[in-house]
This record gives structure tokens, sequence and C-alpha cells, in this order.
């Protein structure tokens, strides 16, 4: 998966349009990543990609970047 | 109608997808709807029917989406399209269902499976795809399911049915509370019987003796759609903007005895 798709991805997740999500957007400038929103990342980045993140890790993310780091760090990112 | 009746319950073109909308309830829940100014988006599996629904609706720009709700991984896809056509929803109204009345020895899995889909999982499936952040209106909106009063008491003959509208209900209560922190209410209806063709075609399989029972189980005789329509058309309103999570009873006193 390139950033791009994954940029996608997450837009899609959080069911935001498509442009609204770059790297650099924050956590809480996303509507959806609230509480049910980390259970959400939590589902897809294990369905998907097989990653299951420990309690800690989920609560560290404050960013997309943050996101698409835990994907790179995992070999899932290309790009 | 009044003044003060139409401002109470209009819905000033907001968009509510109707299911089961070819006939009975489906139908007439689209028929109150449009007259109290809301644009439907008519959705059943015959084209034919569907036209026949959207030609005696009241108002413009209703839609039609043919789609079989047993295919459960199209209704998301084909919602979204169709939303981004025609704008963003604001409520839903989930009608179809399907009933099986059988003796339970002969109530296989695959009997309940079928009404399991289309009674509850397709309802998920729809309130999945029109609660998106990017399909609903962004002020909320408000969804209501049929269930059934056959999900509250029980009956010969209904154990597949009754269980799949008791969970339709069960569901309900949740989305409501998480919805609701984005103003998206989420209701039930439980009719008694009402006379429909799915109904017709269900109590054509009992002798009259048991129908005559069923029959008088209803104090205020069975209900016909509208009776049915009009709980919806209450509960979808934006008026009634503080009530979610309730299974409103509209049963002509069956369940009060």
């Amino acid at each position: 998966m390139t950033t791009a798709e994954a940029l996608v991805w997450m837009a899609e997740m959080f069911e935001e349009p498509k442009g609204n999500i770059t790297a650099g957007t924050a956590r809480a400038d996303i509507a959806a990543w609230d509480s049910l929103g980390q259970l959400i990342l939590m589902s897809a980045l294990d369905q998907q990609f097989g990653i299951r993140l420990t309690q800690a890790e989920l609560s560290s993310l404050a960013s997309v970047q943050d996101v698409l780091d835990i994907l790179a760090r995992h070999e899932r990112l290309q790009g | 109608m009044t003044a003060g009746e139409r401002s109470f319950l209009d819905f000033g073109g907001r968009l509510v997808v109707v299911t089961g909308a070819s006939s009975g309830l489906g139908r007439a829940c689209a028929g109150v709807l449009s007259e109290h100014g809301a644009r439907i988006l008519l959705v059943g599996r015959d084209p034919a029917t569907l036209a026949a629904t959207q030609r005696g609706l009241s108002g413009e720009g209703h839609e039609i989406l043919v789609l079989d709700l047993n295919h459960l991984d199209r209704i998301g896809p084909e919602i979204a399209r169709v939303a981004g056509q025609v704008g963003r929803v604001y409520g839903l109204c989930h009608a179809a269902g399907v009933v099986e009345t059988r003796p339970l020895s002969v109530t296989t899995s695959d009997v309940v499976q079928q009404m399991m889909t289309v009674n509850l999982l397709a309802g998920i499936e729809l309130a999945r795809a029109v609660a998106r952040r990017d399909v609903m209106d962004q002020d909320g909106g408000s969804l209501v399911f049929l269930s059934s009063i056959y999900g509250r008491v029980g009956v010969a003959g209904e154990t597949g049915y009754s269980a799949t509208k008791g969970a339709v209900a069960a569901a309900v209560r949740s989305m409501a509370i998480e919805l609701a922190r984005r103003r998206v209410r989420v209701n039930a209806i439980s009719p008694g019987l009402v006379l429909t063709p799915m109904t017709d075609s269900a109590l054509g399989t009992l002798s009259r003796e048991h129908v005559a029972a069923i029959e008088q189980k209803h104090p205020l005789g069975l209900g016909t759609p509208a009776d049915v329509a009009r709980a919806a058309l209450f509960l979808l309103s934006p008026a009634t903007a503080w009530i979610t999570g309730i299974d409103l009873v509209v049963d002509g006193g069956y369940s009060a005895q």
C-alpha cells in the first residue's frame, strides 16, 4: 500500500471526504476518531493488515502520521 | 390538515430511504412521508411496483433504487452511490420484511436465516450505510425500524420471525445510544397484525379459526398500513428530536391484555 492509498483508506474508515485527510491531520481534527473510532481503527488494522496493537500503542496515536508509522513499521507501506 | 399540524411534521424536502417500498407498510410509509414534504428514496426488488409507488407519492424529487436486500454486500455501495447523486440522507424507514409462519418442528435454520437476513442484518447494513458521516445530513437524522409485537409476545408458529423482530428492537437500543452524540435518533415500531400482502400470504397458511383467534386478540381490530405509517411519520419527524431508543407499540391493544 502506498502512502496515498493509506490516506484514502483512513478517509474511508473515518467517513471523511478523501482530500480531508493528510499525513499531518491530527486525531482531534477527525470527528469520527473518538473512542469508538479507536475501536474501528484497531479492528481495521487487525483485519486488513494483521497488525494487533497493544492498548499503550493504541492510546499513543495522535495523528494520521502515527498510523502511517505503524503501517511502515509492519512493512505494510511502500514509498 | 391545519397549518400547525403541517409545520409540526414538515420534512422540508429531507431525503428518507424507505425499504419494502413496493407494497404494504413500506408503500404506506413512503406515501405519508411524501405528504409531509419528504423526498423518498424507494428501495425494493421490483422496478415496476416501485414505479407504481412513486407515481402515488406527493411532491417531487423521489428516486428509485432497485436492490435485493438479501445481497447484504451491495447495500452500502448502492446507498453511497445514490446519495452521491441525489444528496445527503436524513432518514431511514426499514419496512422490508420476511415472515415464514411454521411450527417449531419445521423451523429449520435456513428458514430462520432467510428472515434474519432481511429483517435484521439488512437493517443493520442500511443503518451503517445511511448513518455514515459522508452520507447523512450533518445536522443528524432519524432511523426507524419495523419490529413486531411478536418480538415481545409469544405466538405459535412464529419462533423464527419473533427472534428476528426481537433482535431488531434490541439492536435499535444500542444504535440509539451509539449514534446519539451525532444527533442521529434510532427507534423501532412494533405493530400488531396489519393487513398487507405479506401478512395476507402468511394468514393464508392458517386455518380460518386460527385467523379469527388472532383477530380477536386485537381489541381495536386488525391494523391498516396507514396506522403504522403515521407512527413512522411521527418518529422520523425532525420535530420528535428528543425521542430515541424506543419501541413504539402500535397494535390495537393486543399487548395490553
